[in-house]
């Protein structure tokens, strides 16, 4: 997955697959975590979002499944 | 003036440790020199005392204040105990061990930076290898002398959380530095499959249950490979000494036809035993047995294979025995064959058809066929793990063994132990060797399999320790309990890292099998800071109390602490898991999934190009 390097103090990079609507999360100590279900709106939110951070962890964190790849 | 660096004088000595009154003037905290803030009596701190051309260094390892003298009189009572550690020539290396010992009124100096340099060598030693900072001034790098640090065995020890696991792999990362070591070789046994991120571009990963999309390679250990005593439990199980010996003749017998071939190149078959290591099919040797104790032959006649009454010669692949004619008493009797062998043969045909013994059973191609004959030799086995100049050579080696069944997990490591040495010992004279080129085995959660107890990875660590030295096999034992650790292991290794420990017996324990008479050091232990280390042995030149280099965020093992709070206050932003999130709908069919594979990956989880 082509992740996008994003400005925040906890995410590197984040990256999404439209087809499987998983949104990919690399955090800044290098650990990646996939997100799944996550609908196309709200990535591209998270891409736009003020705060990155922020975002992630209200409208994505506890919302959604993941998992540490 | 005075010197600013004097501390006192010295008052007694006996053996290495030396009593020093402080100077009245001599003030504590803080003093500054040259700039530098030095810290007084700290213990774990050096200090110099000056004898002519040469000067003795000491590292602090006490400091009492007598109670009821006045205040002002004789320094206020103030004193230290030092634990004299070597000698310091102008122009000249340090060296450990004294020429001669400090007499009474001998003058004790604080150590500055700059002393300290010239201690540790300012200039970079090709041996010497940085791995983090000096606790007590952090602008010197702490560096190990790797020729001894392997050649003598270390071990790492450090209670849970104390940066064990992050130490481990910062120092490997140097050690195995491609731009200093391109050569470096180094095999680590990995319990619980931490170490794969720490090694993503230095590092194979070779695991039971591999995941090919993230370049993990299948862990295959030939059985054949195997001593008959390191085969026996695993396959057979107990065998009455006829039955054993029947086997083993079986296997010999087997091993020969294999060598008779050829292709292993010329030996001797009188030196060929039941230990070489040659192909022999185990499926066959189970299929004959069967055969042997199951055969009915027409009364009256000799018990002659050809004249056996069969009626389905069975498929010994399928692990499916011949069938024999029903015994009657009249026309078809019993096989003569003394042997007691039909519960253990069940086992084996079980063990056989398990998948989670195929990487030893089953062992890809290194899979022998009925006849013994094998795809792949042992030679690329050893290519593989110990890296051979390859496109895919890596330094390092991670054999991870945490989908191994754990009954056998600890007859295993020895096994695989003691393939390593063997190698090592009869590569010694060629360039594969040890000798030319050293092997580092690092052996995590040593005490699992440590223990004192008879095991098979006892005696292979022990070999190694004793002989390792000789033929470039070294090891490194990072343990959290060394107390379970077998104390002849633990006395042989040369180089302590011990970290933050606050078991007063392992500590004890730790403190017994180091060369030096550090307690006061090692009495340090309980209140290190995490990522510290007290470095005591042969591959630094002074006790050091260190600050380890971690290995950057993303080339870390991942043992950190689960998080319970993940949000970080100041940001709003936080890691992924933890209590103070809501709940996401879980899917525990997933987990279940995950479990059944023996794999922790989610079958959700999408892979591709990155």
């Amino acid at each position: 997955m082509h992740r996008i390097p994003v400005v925040s103090s906890n995410i590197a990079e984040i990256g999404y697959d439209e087809v499987s609507a998983t949104l990919e999360v690399m955090f800044s100590d290098g650990r990646v975590y996939q997100y799944f279900d996550v609908p196309k709106g709200t990535y591209e939110q998270l891409m736009c979002a003020s705060s990155v951070g922020q975002f992630f962890n209200t409208q994505i964190r506890g919302i959604y499944r993941f998992a540490r790849t | 003036m005075r010197d600013p660096t004097l501390l006192g004088v010295v008052e007694g000595t006996s053996g290495s440790s030396v009593r020093v009154v402080l100077d009245p003037e001599t003030l504590s905290g803080l003093v500054y020199i040259q700039g530098q803030a030095h810290r007084i009596g700290q213990v774990g701190s050096f200090v110099r005392i000056p004898q002519g051309f040469s000067s003795l260094f000491g590292i602090v390892v006490q400091a009492n204040s007598a109670a009821g003298i006045v205040e002002g009189e004789a320094g206020g009572g103030r004193n230290l105990v030092v634990e004299i550690v070597g000698e310091g020539r102008s122009n000249e290396k340090f060296s450990r061990g004294v020429y001669r010992y400090p007499t009474i009124g001998d003058e004790v100096h604080l150590v500055t930076e700059a002393d300290l340099a010239s201690v540790y060598g300012s200039e970079t030693n090709p041996e010497h290898v940085e791995i983090g900072t000096l606790s007590s001034a952090s602008s010197i790098p702490a560096r190990i002398d790797i020729n001894r640090l392997v050649a003598r065995h270390c071990a790492v020890v450090g209670a849970t959380g104390s940066g064990k696991s992050t130490t481990v792999a910062g120092i490997l990362q140097k050690i195995s530095d491609a731009s200093r070591f391109p050569a470096a070789r180094v095999v680590l046994l990995d319990l619980h499959g931490e170490y794969e991120d720490a090694f993503r571009n230095t590092g194979r990963v070779y695991k039971v249950n591999p995941d090919v999309s993230r370049g993990e390679i299948q862990l295959a250990i030939p059985y054949w490979a195997l001593t008959f005593d390191e085969l026996l439990p695993m396959t057979f199980g107990q065998l009455d000494d006829t039955a054993r010996g029947r086997v083993a003749d079986w296997i010999s017998e087997n091993k020969r036809r294999s060598a008779a071939s050829g292709k292993f190149g010329a030996i001797d078959p009188s030196w060929i035993t039941v230990d070489t290591p040659l192909p022999f099919s185990l499926h066959q040797l189970w299929y004959d047995l069967r055969w042997e104790i199951d055969a009915t032959y027409p009364r009256g006649q000799d018990q002659l294979p050809a004249n056996a009454l069969m009626e389905d010669a069975g498929d010994a692949s399928q692990l499916r025995p011949a069938r024999f004619r029903a015994y009657d008493g009249q026309n078809a009797v019993q096989s003569r064959s003394t042997l007691s062998v039909r519960r253990p043969l069940e086992a084996l045909a079980s063990r056989l058809r398990d998948p989670r013994f195929s990487f030893l059973f089953r062992p890809e191609k290194w899979m022998p066929d009925l006849s013994g004959e094998v795809d792949k030799d042992l030679d690329a086995l050893l290519a593989a793990w110990l890296g051979d100049g390859g496109e895919k050579s890596r330094p390092v080696s991670i054999l991870d063994v945490s989908g191994i069944p754990t009954f056998v997990l600890t007859s295993l490591i020895g096994a695989l132990l003691r393939l390593l040495f063997d190698s090592m010992f009869w590569g010694r004279k060629l360039s594969e060797g040890g000798r030319e080129r050293p092997l580092l085995v690092v052996m995590e959660e040593a005490h699992l399999y440590l223990s004192s107890t008879d095991s098979s990875a006892l005696q292979a660590v022990k070999r190694i320790v004793k002989e390792g030295r000789k033929y470039g096999v070294g090891a490194m034992i990072v343990s959290q309990r060394p107390t379970e650790i077998d104390p002849t292991i633990l006395s042989q290794c040369g180089t302590f890292v011990a970290m933050r420990m606050g078991n007063s017996q392992d500590r004890n324990h730790v403190s017994g099998a180091t060369t030096e008479s550090l307690k006061g050091l090692l009495d340090l232990l309980p209140t290190l800071r995490t990522g510290e280390a007290i470095l005591v042995g042969e591959a630094v030149q002074l006790p050091t109390r260190a600050m380890i280099q971690k290995p950057p965020p993303d080339r870390q093992p991942n043992s950190s602490d689960p998080r319970v709070v993940a949000i970080e206050f100041s940001e709003g932003e936080s890691g992924p898991g933890g209590w103070d999130r809501k709940l996401e709908s879980s899917d525990y069919a997933d987990l279940l999934k995950a479990w059944r594979r023996q794999e922790p990956e989610s079958s959700r989880v999408k892979r591709g190009e990155k």
